[in-house]
C-alpha cells in the first residue's frame, strides 16, 4: 500500500473508512455482532500485550489473570455497588495496571525466567481468588452485567455495545500509537534489545519495566471490562491459562512489534474459538499449533509478511515520522524497515 | 491423620514434584529456556502409562517401560522438529514455542479421550496400607519414593561418571567450546530433552495413581515442579530433589493443618516467596552480572 500523499485525499480515506465501520451493525445480524465485538474487544488486549511481549520483550504469564481483574472489577462493582459503567470502565484499566505493575515490581529485577515463573503462579493465584472469594465474585456462579445507559442511550444488544468497543478500540489503538512514536516506545524497543545498553543510553531500566507493565495491564483491564460488557456473563475460568494461550496467539500469529498485528492476530484468531466452540480440544491443538508453526516458519507474523511485499505501511517508533516520509526527505532520514525480529 | 502419615504422603507426592523438577532443571541447564509443555509430556506419559496397563491389560513394569520410552522420543522429535532450529533464538520465543507444545499436546490427547476423569488402577491391586505405628502407608507411595529416588542417583551417576553426561556438562557450559573440542552439541540436545522427557513420562505413570487421569493433570504438577525447581535453584539436580520432597511435604502439612483449599495455591505461595526473598535458591550461588 503506497502512502496516500494528499492530505485531502486522506481525510477523504479516514472519514470512509470510519462511516464504514460504523455502518457495520446495518449489515450483520446479532451473532456476527457479538464476533465482532470479541474482535475489536481482543484488539485491544493483544495491543496491550504486545506492549509487554513484542516491544519490550518481557515474557510474562499474567494478561489473562489482569484481564479477569479489569473484567471483575467492573462486574462487582456494576452490579453489587450499583457503580456506573462508564465509572467502572476506566477504573477497571487503573485497578489492573495498579495490580500488574506493583504486584510484579519485586520481579522485575529478576532474571527473565524468573518474571515468567512469579506471573505465571501470580496469574493462577489469581484465577484462585476469584474462584474461592466467593462473598465478592460468587465463585464459579459467575457474574452477570447488565445494560449500561448513557445520557438515555441503553446499551442493550450486542449492535448498541459495537459502537462502546469500537470508539474504545479507536482511543486505545490511538494512544498506543502516541505512546509508541514517544521517547518511552523507543526506550521499551531499548531495553527489549539490550539493557545495559538502554542503561548506558540513560533510560532508566526500573522506570521504563514499570511503564511497560502497567500500560499493558491498564489495556489488559479495559480489554477485560469490555468484554464482560460483549459477554454480560463472566466466570473465573474464562481468565485461566487458555484464555493466555489465545492472547499469545494473537499476538505471536498477527506479528510481535507491530499493533497492526495485534488487530489482524485478533481478527483471525477471534473468530477461529467460535467455528470450534463445540470441540475444546480441536481448539487447545489448534492455538497450539498456531504458535508452534508461527514461531518456526513465520517469525515476524502475518504482519511482517504483509509488510515486506508492501501490503501494510511501515511503523517507525518516531513522532511525525509520515510527515517526514512524504516531503521526500524520508528515505535519508528514516532506516528502510522498523524494528523487526533480529 | 498423623504426622508421619501425612509426611510420607507428602514425600511421595515429593518425589513426582521432584521427578518433574529434574526434567525442567535438564532442559534449562542445557538450553536456557523454561519447557512450559512439560506438565503436559508428564500427562501424556500418564496416558500411554494407562493404555498400556489398563486398556492393553499389560504388566505394570512393562507399561511403566513404554511409557518411559515414548516419552524419551516423544522428546527427541520435539528437539528436533521445533528447537534446533530455534537454538539461537531469544529466550522469549523458546518459551513461546513450549507454551504452544503443551497446549497442542493436551489438545491431542483430550480428542481421544474426551474430558473424562479417569482412575489409574495402583501397581499393587489388592496390597492393603501398610502400618508402621501410628504411620498408614500405601505401597505405591513407597514405589513413588523409591523410583524416584533411583532416578535421582542415576542421574547424578551419569552427570559425573559418563562420557555422555560429561558432554552435556561441557555443552551446558560452553556450546561454542564444546563444538570445537568435538562434541556433538546436536546430539546433546537430542539426549537432554528425551531424557528429560522420558523421566517426565516416568513421573506421569507413578503420578496417575494418587491424582487422577485427564488432559488437564498436567498444570498442577508443573507448577509444583517449578516450585521444588525454583527452591533448588534452577541448576542444581541435588537442589530439585530436594526442593520437590520440601514442597511435598508442606503442601501436605498445609492440607492437613490448614485447609485444602491452601493447599492447591502452597506451591504458588512457595514460588512467589523464594524469588522475592532468595531468588537463586536454597543450592544455587548469588548470580553475577556480566557486563
Amino acid at each position: 500500500m503506497t502512502a496516500i500523499r494528499s492530505p485531502w485525499l486522506r481525510a477523504v480515506a479516514a472519514l470512509v473508512f470510519w462511516a464504514a465501520l460504523c455502518m457495520v451493525p446495518l449489515a450483520t445480524d446479532s451473532y456476527l455482532q457479538y464476533v465482532i465485538n470479541l474482535v475489536l474487544v481482543y484488539a485491544i488486549i493483544g495491543i496491550g500485550l504486545n506492549f509487554l511481549m513484542g516491544y519490550a520483550g518481557q515474557f510474562a504469564f499474567a494478561h489473562a489473570a489482569l484481564m479477569g481483574i479489569g473484567a471483575y472489577t467492573t462486574a462487582v462493582l456494576a452490579t453489587r455497588f450499583g457503580v456506573s459503567y462508564w465509572v467502572c470502565l476506566p477504573l477497571s484499566g487503573i485497578v489492573a495496571a495498579v495490580v500488574g505493575s506493583v504486584g510484579t515490581l519485586p520481579a522485575m529485577r529478576m532474571k527473565r525466567v524468573y518474571l515468567a515463573l512469579v506471573t505465571l503462579a501470580f496469574a493462577e493465584l489469581i484465577v484462585w481468588v476469584l474462584i474461592n472469594w466467593k462473598q465478592v465474585t460468587l465463585g464459579t456462579d459467575g457474574v452477570s452485567i447488565g445494560a449500561p445507559e448513557l445520557f438515555g442511550w441503553r446499551v442493550k444488544g450486542d449492535k448498541n455495545v459495537y459502537y462502546v468497543v469500537l470508539t474504545c478500540t479507536a482511543a486505545m489503538y490511538w494512544l498506543a500509537r502516541r505512546i509508541l512514536e514517544s521517547r518511552l516506545g523507543r526506550a521499551f524497543v531499548a531495553i527489549r534489545e539490550n539493557e545495559i545498553v538502554a542503561q548506558c543510553s540513560g533510560i532508566s531500566i526500573a522506570r521504563t519495566k514499570f511503564a511497560v507493565f502497567a500500560i499493558s495491564a491498564f489495556y489488559a483491564g479495559i480489554g477485560g471490562s469490555l468484554y464482560a460488557l460483549t459477554l454480560g456473563f463472566i466466570v473465573p475460568e474464562s481468565f485461566n491459562l487458555f484464555q493466555l494461550v489465545i492472547h499469545f496467539s494473537i499476538v505471536v500469529l498477527g506479528g510481535m512489534m507491530s499493533l497492526y498485528g495485534a488487530v489482524i492476530g485478533a481478527v483471525l484468531l477471534t473468530t477461529l474459538p467460535e467455528l470450534l466452540r463445540d470441540f475444546q480440544a480441536l481448539q487447545e491443538m489448534t492455538y497450539g499449533a498456531v504458535l508452534l508453526a508461527v514461531i518456526v516458519f513465520l517469525p515476524s507474523g502475518v504482519a511482517g509478511v504483509l509488510k515486506r511485499y508492501g501490503l501494510l505501511p511501515r511503523e517507525v517508533l518516531a513522532r511525525g515520522w509520515r510527515a517526514l516520509e512524504r516531503n521526500h526527505t524520508a528515505s535519508a532520514v528514516l532506516p528502510d524497515r522498523a524494528g523487526g525480529r533480529r | 491423620m498423623s504426622l508421619t502419615t501425612l509426611v510420607v504422603a507428602g514425600l511421595a507426592n515429593g518425589s513426582l514434584y521432584a521427578l518433574v523438577a529434574l526434567g525442567l532443571v535438564l532442559i534449562f541447564k542445557t538450553q536456557d529456556v523454561v519447557n512450559f509443555a512439560h506438565g503436559e509430556i508428564l500427562m501424556v506419559g500418564a496416558f500411554i502409562g494407562f493404555t498400556a496397563f489398563d486398556r492393553l491389560a499389560l504388566p505394570y513394569p512393562l507399561a511403566f517401560v513404554i511409557a518411559v520410552l515414548l516419552g524419551g522420543v516423544l522428546g527427541a522429535v520435539v528437539e528436533r522438529t521445533a528447537f534446533r532450529r530455534l537454538a539461537h533464538e531469544q529466550h522469549i520465543t523458546l518459551a513461546m514455542v513450549t507454551v504452544g507444545l503443551s497446549f497442542f499436546l493436551k489438545g491431542a490427547v483430550r480428542l481421544p479421550y474426551g474430558g473424562d476423569i479417569y482412575t489409574f488402577p495402583p501397581a499393587f491391586g489388592a496390597a492393603g496400607p501398610l502400618v508402621f505405628g501410628d504411620a498408614i502407608i500405601a505401597p505405591q507411595n513407597l514405589l513413588t519414593i523409591g523410583v524416584a529416588l533411583a532416578l535421582s542417583v542415576l542421574m547424578f551417576l551419569f552427570f559425573g561418571f559418563t562420557s555422555l553426561g560429561k558432554q552435556m556438562r561441557a555443552t551446558q557450559q560452553n556450546m561454542t567450546g564444546a563444538r570445537i573440542v568435538g562434541i556433538d552439541t546436536g546430539r546433546v540436545f537430542s539426549v537432554t530433552w528425551s531424557l528429560a522427557a522420558a523421566i517426565g513420562a516416568g513421573a506421569g505413570v507413578l503420578a496417575a495413581p494418587i491424582s487422577l487421569l485427564y488432559p488437564d493433570m498436567g498444570t498442577g504438577f508443573l507448577l509444583k515442579g517449578f516450585a521444588a525447581a525454583v527452591l533448588g535453584g534452577f541448576e542444581s539436580i541435588p537442589g530439585a530433589v530436594i526442593g520437590g520432597f520440601i514442597v511435598g511435604i508442606i503442601e501436605m502439612l498445609f492440607g492437613g493443618y490448614i485447609s485444602t483449599a491452601f493447599q492447591q495455591v502452597s506451591a504458588f505461595v512457595i514460588i512467589i516467596i523464594v524469588l522475592f526473598v532468595r531468588p537463586y535458591g536454597l543450592l544455587g550461588r548469588k548470580p553475577l552480572h556480566r557486563v
